[in-house]
């Protein structure tokens, strides 16, 4: 071609892609970025390609967003931190525009570069695009501002910390709403960079009027602050501003806001200290455990063992497990399917006799649960209530939940407990398993539904694996070959499956003595797909067996399914045979 | 204990620790009334306003809103179901005395009532299907959600709405209990999962729009202000259809030449209002919001055009024939210059839609040809559009699996030969080039790929760069 000898402009050539309708070609050209910019070197890269991208940003999102996503990455290109500064005008650009998939990708983009600008240049540059944007005309600068001033701020001189600290209270009591959400959630990130004075005076007095807003979209992000400031603060500090918030907020109108808090509040506890803790945030929290609407109800709930892990055991049983205990026979079932998810971590927390009087009565109700999230829920834990009272006192009531999950008619349910099954074996052992849970194991191979069947090979691998192959031999392998002459072919191919997935773990010997007789005897089923599976199956246990059996057995019967008359049999036949001659090959 | 599992606890119940009628504990989630506003224990019928003194009337209806200001538990029908009538016959009456007329109310009755009104209907509204951790279950049920005290709250809007539109009504005064807190509480009601209450709200804002002129620009703001959390936040809102019939009828009346501020709501609000899945929600309203804005001002169709251009939707159809379906309401009201200034990027877009496997998109898109003066405009631009549309003509010919879009495209194609016959040749011959190039064009781009990538790398070694 003649146009190989042509010089190469690759800034025009990117122009030139960039022009092209097709938008996956545009994507493309922006994520080699970086190709285009180390051919052109960093000096051109800094003069050239960066002031080409700045106006190039009337493309569709998708573009835009890859070319925010790329240039954060960009340093290395332009020269190194020195040349930082470059990077930013396309940026501040990105900042500004309408999607907020690009804004947001573009503020991540800027404070990666500048949280490696040098100082002086951090002044020079970065500090006065963070005051352009937050005094930008349009909300989305505005918006955008609110994230960077973490990274601005620390090296600022003086007065400009007294100017970025004014600005930031602006954009708190700015006119729209989405701004003032935006410093409401920046507002934790932002406190944690200014000085403990300033945070007193200033930040506190942000921090009162969001928490004051009238749009409880924004009060609900102060909330998110309160744990971020508590933090921040000396304890006495705290119990002085933040508590009485956070005690407002559990009371406040809006469910939102409330739920909120149901979240949050644990979090708060250590920054307090323990005496306000017990004397105000307790009483707290057992309203949001009792709140009237189920969805903080199902938030309180979900941070229970969270929040008694703090607390000491005393307070725990007197305040919050009488909630527990209410809680576990709530008229939400998603209450109570989170209470299970969590519950089970309390036992450690109140301890062995508590766990028994109390707390076991509350698992036993849960595990009855005509709900099967919320018994699902328990036996997933059931781990951690093992360490603490054992398995024995525990294990009456839970066999009946696991046969009657077992059983669910819902697939997706039957899908989880089997999915625990390795870890309850685990947990029961061998002699419990024996007797109960093997038949549903076996159970499962035979469901109606794929996904079930799936899981339930994956899971006979998964016990092999725990027990080893001598319990596998006496308690799996026989009933699985057993299968193999099922009438319908979906469950012979089920079988074919598990095959192929217990050989690994039974070894050569076992392998050779009681699977492979099994599959070359279904090389003769008479359905096609049970065929074309066992040149699949023959083909992943080839590098198992030893040379001669492949030689005397296996490639014999791949030769014969490589002449079947179904097609698709012939292809995986031939597909074994020469993945088993590159073995040879190799060998 | 194990015995308890069945049992469940039935939280509403909460809501009245007493036996009192009355909610009037602070709790979370309840309004709260002043007590001392509450006449203490049980609530009685009053007189009606006719067997009292004129003169008394007045006080009559400042103790008959305090009965108003009680709140009951509508998810249990059989509690306080005596009470619960008094409020309503008492709520009557209230209406009736304000819509007959039968005297002004005075300021201070004004600002009771108003602050009675408040108390009914704002509340933070129940969580919203998508936010419900039970929503599985609802979203099989197609019934919309009925709000359980609207027994109530209808006739409180009611009120309102009354207490609106009378003639009686002095703005002046009236503003300063309707003022921007509450219209800005009163918006925050169009979340509301209620349609009959949405009904409400949007009649009541749309008086108050009319009637209050101080709060014009404050309202048009706070609706931005929605529309920009919905567009750009949450994308969940259950009253944008309604705010955009306000709004229809706000921009039939705004005064030619139109407002900058106008304009730019156009162009930051309605156009990006295009975007969210939810769009067949509002669609018809926004249309004609859009259409509205056109019709009195057309050289805002490209404008427009373009901005459907830029929310054009990829992959969802019935979003996409929704887009069609507006595109030629806007055509229909576009003139030759401005239809010249968007015409490229329209038809690349009409383009990919004829090609649409979708047979129902490609099918609309072709109905665009059935209005004449869009087969105006394309014939006295064809030199600009044929070439962009007849790669797209070509493909459906050689393998569009639908019959009908089959059709449709020879039609096309015979209605372009017919208008112009040497440009329709000249386009095949350039399209023939175009086929025969192909390869070797994406040959060359692969190559210039190449040898960028290997510069890249011998610069690399130049200048000792690490990545």
């Amino acid at each position: 071609m003649a146009m190989i000898d042509e010089p190469l402009y690759p800034i025009a050539v990117l122009i030139d892609e960039l022009k092209n309708e097709d938008i996956q070609l545009r994507l493309n050209s922006i994520r080699r970025l970086s190709t285009i910019a180390r051919a052109l070197g960093e000096e051109r890269t800094r003069k050239e390609l960066i002031p080409f991208l700045s106006e190039n940003n009337d493309d569709d999102d998708e573009v835009l967003l890859a070319m925010a996503e790329e240039l954060g990455v960009f340093i290395p290109y332009v020269g190194g931190v020195e040349h930082a500064n470059v990077l930013l005008p396309p940026l501040e650009t990105l900042c500004s525009v309408e999607e907020t998939c690009v804004r947001d990708k573009a503020v991540e983009s800027l404070c990666r570069i500048g949280a490696q600008m040098r100082e002086p240049d951090l002044v020079e540059s970065f500090i006065p695009l963070v005051k352009r944007l937050a005094g930008g005309e349009w909300f989305t600068a505005r918006v955008s501002s609110c994230g960077l001033f973490h990274i601005a701020y620390p090296s600022a001189p003086e007065t400009l910390k007294t100017e970025l600290r004014a600005l930031y209270s602006q954009l708190c009591q700015d006119d729209m709403p989405m701004v003032r959400r935006s410093a409401a959630s920046n507002l934790g990130k932002f406190a944690a960079t200014v000085e403990a004075a300033h945070l007193k005076a200033d930040i506190m007095s942000i921090f009162e009027d969001l928490t004051q807003d009238d749009q409880d979209s924004v009060r609900l992000l102060a909330v998110e602050g309160c744990a971020a400031l508590g933090k921040l603060l000396e304890p006495q500090d705290c119990v002085a501003h933040i508590l009485p918030v956070i005690v407002n907020f559990s009371q406040d109108k809006s469910w939102r806001v409330r739920y909120m808090v149901a979240n949050q509040l644990y979090e708060l506890c250590e920054a307090v200290g323990p005496e306000p803790t017990r004397s105000d945030l307790v009483p707290a929290y057992v309203r949001l455990l009792r709140d009237n609407e189920a969805e903080v109800r199902i938030a309180a709930a979900g941070k229970v063992t969270k929040f008694c892990r703090i607390l000491n055991p005393e307070l725990a049983i007197q305040h919050i497990l009488p909630c527990v205990k209410e809680l576990s026979s709530d008229s939400s079932q998603h209450v109570r399917s989170a209470l299970a998810s969590v519950i089970m971590g309390m036992a450690p927390v109140l301890g062995k006799d508590a766990t028994i009087d109390q707390l076991l009565p509350i698992f036993l109700s849960l595990l009855k649960d005509e709900f099967p999230d919320v018994r699902l829920n328990i036996i997933s834990k059931l781990d951690q209530v093992n360490q603490v009272i054992g398995i024995d006192l525990l294990s009456q009531s839970l066999l009946p939940a696991i046969v009657e999950l077992a059983e669910d008619r819902h697939w997706r349910v039957r899908l989880a407990i089997i999915e625990y099954i390795p870890l309850l074996a685990s947990q029961l052992g061998v002699g419990f398993f024996d007797d109960k849970l093997g038949a549903l194991c076996m159970q499962w191979l035979k469901d109606k539904v794929y996904s079930i069947r799936d899981a339930a090979a994956n899971n006979v691998k998964r016990l092999a694996e725990e027990f080893g192959p001598d319990w596998a031999m006496q308690h799996i392998i026989p009933q699985v070959l057993d299968m193999i002459n099922n009438p319908h072919y979906l469950y012979r191919m089920t079988i074919l499956h598990a095959i192929s997935l217990l050989a690994p773990v039974m070894g050569s010997e076992i392998t050779c003595s009681k699977l492979l007789p099994v599959v070359i005897n279904a090389a003769k089923d008479r359905v096609p797909n049970i065929k074309f599976n066992v040149a699949k199956v023959l083909q992943s246990l080839t590098p198992i067996v030893d040379q001669s059996v492949v030689d005397k057995t296996i490639r014999p019967c791949l030769v014969e399914l490589s002449e079947d008359p179904d097609v698709d049999v012939r292809f995986f036949a031939s597909q074994a045979l020469q993945a088993s001659d590159q073995i040879m090959m190799s060998s | 204990m194990v015995s308890t599992s069945n049992v469940v606890v039935n939280h509403a119940s909460r809501t009245a620790p007493a036996p009192s009628v009355v909610n009037s504990a602070p709790q979370p989630g309840g309004a709260v009334i002043d007590p001392t506003a509450l006449p203490s224990g049980n609530i009685d019928p009053l007189p009606p306003f006719r067997d009292v003194a004129v003169s008394d009337r007045q006080l009559l209806f400042l103790r008959k809103l305090q009965i108003c200001c009680f709140q009951f538990d509508f998810t249990d029908t059989l509690k306080s179901v005596r009470e619960k009538e008094i409020k309503r016959q008492t709520l009557l009456e209230l209406i009736d005395f304000i819509q007959s007329g039968s005297g002004k109310i005075t300021e201070n009755n004004q600002e009771e009532m108003i602050k009675m009104i408040s108390v009914n209907i704002f509340r933070c509204l129940p969580p919203a299907p998508h936010e419900n951790s039970g929503s599985e279950m609802l979203e099989i049920e197609e019934e919309p959600y009925a709000e359980p005290a609207w027994p109530h709250l209808h006739l409180v809007y009611e009120l309102l709405l009354r207490y609106v539109v009378s003639s009686d009504t002095d703005t002046k005064i009236a503003k300063r209990y309707i003022d921007h807190s509450f219209v800005l509480k009163l918006l925050d009601l169009f979340d509301a999962d209620d349609p009959r209450e949405r009904e409400y709200l949007k009649t009541i804002l749309h008086r108050i729009y009319g009637k209050f002129m101080v709060h014009r620009p404050f309202i048009r703001k706070a609706i931005n202000n929605i529309f920009y959390r919905f567009i750009y936040e949450t994308e969940r809102h259950s009253g944008i259809g309604e705010l955009l019939e306000i709004l229809g009828s706000i921009i039939n009346g705004f005064a030619l030449p139109m407002k900058e501020e106008h304009k730019l709501f156009l162009v930051r609000a309605l156009i990006p209002l295009h975007k969210p899945k939810a769009l067949a929600l509002y669609h018809q309203q926004l249309s004609y919001c859009i259409t509205q804005f056109v019709e009195k001002d057309y050289k805002l169709a490209d404008t427009v055009i373009r901005g459907l251009l830029k929310y054009w939707p990829i992959t969802n159809c019935t979003k996409e024939l929704l887009f069609l379906g507006e595109l030629e309401e806007v055509l229909e009201a576009t003139q030759s210059a401005e239809f010249q200034r968007c015409m490229v990027p329209l038809f690349r877009q009409i383009g990919r839609c004829l090609n649409s496997s979708h047979s129902q998109v490609a099918e609309r898109a072709f109905f665009l040809w059935k209005n004449d003066h869009i087969v105006s405009l394309i014939a006295q631009n064809r030199n600009v559009i044929l070439p962009i549309i007849f790669e797209p003509l070509e493909k459906n010919v050689q393998s569009h699996w639908n019959q009908a879009v089959h059709g449709l495209t020879i039609n096309i194609r015979k209605m372009f030969l017919e208008m112009d016959f040497e440009l329709f040749e000249e386009c095949q011959k350039q399209h023939e080039e175009m086929e025969a190039r192909a390869r070797e064009l994406e040959e060359q781009r692969e190559l210039i790929w190449k040898r960028l990538a290997e510069a890249a790398e011998q610069r690399k070694g130049e200048d000792g760069i690490t990545v």
